[in-house]
């Protein structure tokens, strides 16, 4: 799958986690350093596909050949080196989908401005964290259950596939309760690709080809997702 | 006598009740602690204002009879049996007299009874003539009507109400500390004040009708000297006018400098004030934040729910941070929060804290864990790690939530790019800022969902989705529908925010 597969620039304190946790879901990597230091430990953790180079030259930067990756991910260590790099990879790639990690307020204004898609703001994120602690305990414990993938319950993507019994049904007239599941949203491929909440009360109708996201218990989640193939077959 | 005194003393000092009575009436009147201690306060301000006011009343009216009885027997009488209570709290004789006997047994000395009570009495004696204990003492006497000019003892009551203002004791405490500077300056008014008045009255006492004696013109020289100038007396000889002049430019000096004196005394001292102030305000509330640290994290906490967050004060020991705090309108306090003394001052009994360690060094967060922890257990902490090979140290430190904030935006970058639409949807819930909130209603005993089963709660109807109920620290995902909701359940419902609110009101029984 060409489509999975990402260029991390920086193994620092974050590339390295990101790294190691890309590869376990199996994506294609490519690492890029600026630092020999952080370079040599990329090679020695088993990294096949590293790349030593100046980030600052724009040259160098074409031959990598980012638009064939599906994202692009900017998380130098040194900060001013990665707002300059996602400015350059802007202005050298206009498609590219480009993600950047940011530890300061200033730091985020200025990569929007370089034209970051998607900024990760480490102090947001945080202090998003703290608050949700403070404020709804349980909701909070749920949820980073979801995203560590330890506790029993988590979230599923599922595709509709053809003649599934889920198509053409709305999704108020579906019964999730006996597959030990909750739907919480759907992908509307109709509404051009947008996630939708079950909670916005509208009531959409299933067709194949939606992905529905639904929560549950691992093991439920999962047999209710070959319920849909089985009945597709 | 003796052997009686000593007796009663044991007894005394013995019995629990005697001991609790007096202890419970100390804190009434002195402490901060007791809680009816507001309504004693009320109460002898409401006597206060209306002896006063009676007095103005009475000036140009007739006031009915039972009012002056109660002015002259009620006040003076609550405010007697308070100044006998005060003065009673203030040390226990009794006490002092039982250590001396034990000490006297233990050494095989004679028991010296009378010095002992001397000295307690010498300390009771030591309160009488503090200013406060002088007031309160004038303020019984009643205004004695016959004699006009003894009706001025009900300004003393007035002066009581100096006990329950706390700026008044903050504005003596900031003079104390420039008593030099204050000091010289009285010396130096006395002495020209009094050289002025009797040069003056050498130089004019027989030309001037004004001027009859020293008293008007040490009268006069103190009315000039403070730029006051009534006029009524008034120098006629070039020799008078001279020292005249040359008073009131000594005045205008004084005047200047006495300001200045005042002025720069509050403002050394003006932030510690306000931070007494914050400190006892947040006091008063029954649940709060401390954050320490007023750093990038504490700033984005801000920002995350700006409205949201009342009860707070934040602690930095940078006098740089704290400023910029200020600046940024927030209740900020320049303490070490890793000071044992610091973390004392906050009511730890009453309120449920929850301190927020959010400085950049692993090592002064641990610190301000166990300095919490060995004040209070109760005391909740929240401490960031930016090192993850600690956590361990930080979990010993009795840390009841950890943050590692690398660890979570790591995951956060993970989760973006291997499953962008799970992402999403964390993102919105946890922010909240979109149509989907995730919530926790915490069920009471009051209300009308106890006994409930999960069936009788239509949530599609409110466009909410029920996900689970947490009890007794185990959560329930999606329970059957005959599940009947009890006391203490916390329920986990996603919806939008008016759907919640709406669901809220309809269900939750006041509080």
């Amino acid at each position: 799958m060409s489509e999975r597969s990402i260029l991390l620039f920086g193994y620092g304190s974050h590339g390295k986690f990101i790294a190691k946790g890309l590869h376990e879901d199996g994506f294609r990597l490519k690492i890029v350093e600026s630092n020999k230091e952080s370079y040599l430990q990329a090679k020695e953790d088993g990294f096949i596909e590293v790349e030593h180079i100046d980030v600052t030259n724009d040259s160098l930067l074409e031959v990598l050949n980012p638009q064939n990756y599906e994202q692009l991910v900017c998380v130098m260590e040194d900060e001013h080196l990665n707002v300059f790099l996602t400015l350059s990879l802007r202005s050298l790639f206009e498609e590219s989908y480009i993600l950047a990690i940011s530890d300061s307020i200033h730091t985020t204004k200025k990569l929007k401005m370089a034209g970051a898609n998607k900024i990760i703001d480490l102090y947001e994120v945080s202090a998003n964290k703290i608050y949700n602690i403070l404020k709804r305990p349980v909701a909070t414990k749920l949820l980073e259950g979801f995203v560590s993938g330890k506790a029993g319950i988590s979230f599923k993507e599922i595709l509709i596939p053809k003649n599934s019994f889920l198509e053409g049904k709305t999704t108020d007239e579906i019964d999730f309760s006996p597959f030990g599941v909750l739907l919480i949203g759907m992908i509307d491929e109709k509404l051009g690709h947008t996630f939708v909440f079950i909670t916005a009360g509208i009531n959409h109708e299933l067709n194949h080809g939606d992905t529905i996201v639904c929560i549950g218990p691992k093991e439920s989640l999962n047999a209710f997702a070959e319920e849909i193939k089985k009945n597709g077959e | 006598m003796k052997h009686l005194l000593l007796s009663i003393a044991l007894s005394l000092h013995a019995s629990k009740r005697y001991n609790a009575i007096k202890k419970y009436l100390r804190v009434l009147l002195t402490g901060t602690g007791n809680p009816y201690k507001k309504y004693l306060d009320a109460f002898i301000i409401f006597l206060i204002i209306t002896s006063v006011f009676i007095l103005v009343y009475e000036v140009t009216n007739s006031v009915p009879l039972w009012l002056d009885y109660y002015d002259f027997y009620f006040v003076s009488f609550v405010f007697l049996i308070e100044y006998i209570l005060r003065l009673w709290v203030y040390n226990d004789i009794s006490k002092y007299i039982v250590d001396e006997y034990r000490e006297s047994q233990f050494l095989h000395r004679d028991f010296e009874l009378w010095s002992i009570i001397k000295h307690a009495l010498k300390e009771k004696f030591n309160y009488m003539i503090t200013p406060a204990a002088i007031v309160d003492l004038l303020a019984i006497f009643p205004a004695y009507r016959p004699l006009r000019v003894l009706r001025i003892f009900v300004l003393f009551r007035v002066l009581k109400l100096l006990r329950y203002t706390k700026s008044i004791n903050q504005f003596v405490e900031v003079l104390k500390n420039k008593r030099f500077e204050l000091l010289t300056l009285l010396f130096l008014l006395f002495f020209i004040v009094t050289t002025a008045g009797i040069a003056l009255y050498v130089l004019e006492e027989r030309i001037n009708p004004e001027v009859n004696s020293l008293f008007d013109a040490i009268y006069w020289s103190l009315v000039t000297i403070s730029t006051v100038g009534y006029g009524d007396i008034a120098p006629v000889t070039d020799a008078g006018r001279t020292i005249s002049m040359l008073t009131i430019i000594s005045g205008i000096a004084m005047i200047s400098f006495a300001t200045s004196v005042i002025v720069s005394a509050f403002s050394e001292r003006l932030s510690e004030i306000k931070e007494s102030r914050i400190i006892e305000q947040i006091n008063k509330s029954r649940s709060f934040l401390i954050i320490c640290g007023y750093g990038q994290m504490a700033k984005m906490f801000f920002r995350q729910k700006k409205d949201h967050i009342d009860d707070y004060v934040i602690l930095d020991k940078n006098l740089k941070k704290v400023e910029e705090a200020r600046k940024d309108g927030y209740n900020v306090v320049q303490e070490d929060a890793s000071r044992y003394e610091t973390l004392s001052k906050f009511n730890v009994e009453h309120s449920h804290i929850t301190i927020l360690c959010l400085s950049g060094s692993d090592v002064e967060n641990i610190y301000i864990t166990l300095n919490a922890k060995s004040i209070s257990r109760k005391i909740k902490v929240i401490a960031r790690v930016n090192d993850t090979n600690i956590v361990s140290k930080f979990k010993y430190a009795g840390a009841d939530h950890l943050l590692m904030p690398n660890e979570v935006v790591n995951t956060m970058i993970r989760t973006a790019i291997t499953q962008p639409t799970m992402y999403k949807a964390i993102h919105a819930i946890l922010t909240g800022k979109s149509l989907a909130r995730i919530d926790e209603i915490h069920v009471h005993e009051a209300d009308a969902l106890v006994g409930k089963s999960i069936s009788d709660l239509d949530f599609k109807v409110n466009k909410l989705l029920f996900i689970g109920l947490q009890r007794n620290g185990e959560f329930l995902f999606n329970p059957p529908s005959t599940e009947i909701i009890q006391n203490h359940d916390i329920m986990l419902l996603m919806g939008r925010k008016i759907s919640l609110e709406y669901f809220r009101n309809q269900h939750e029984g006041g509080y």
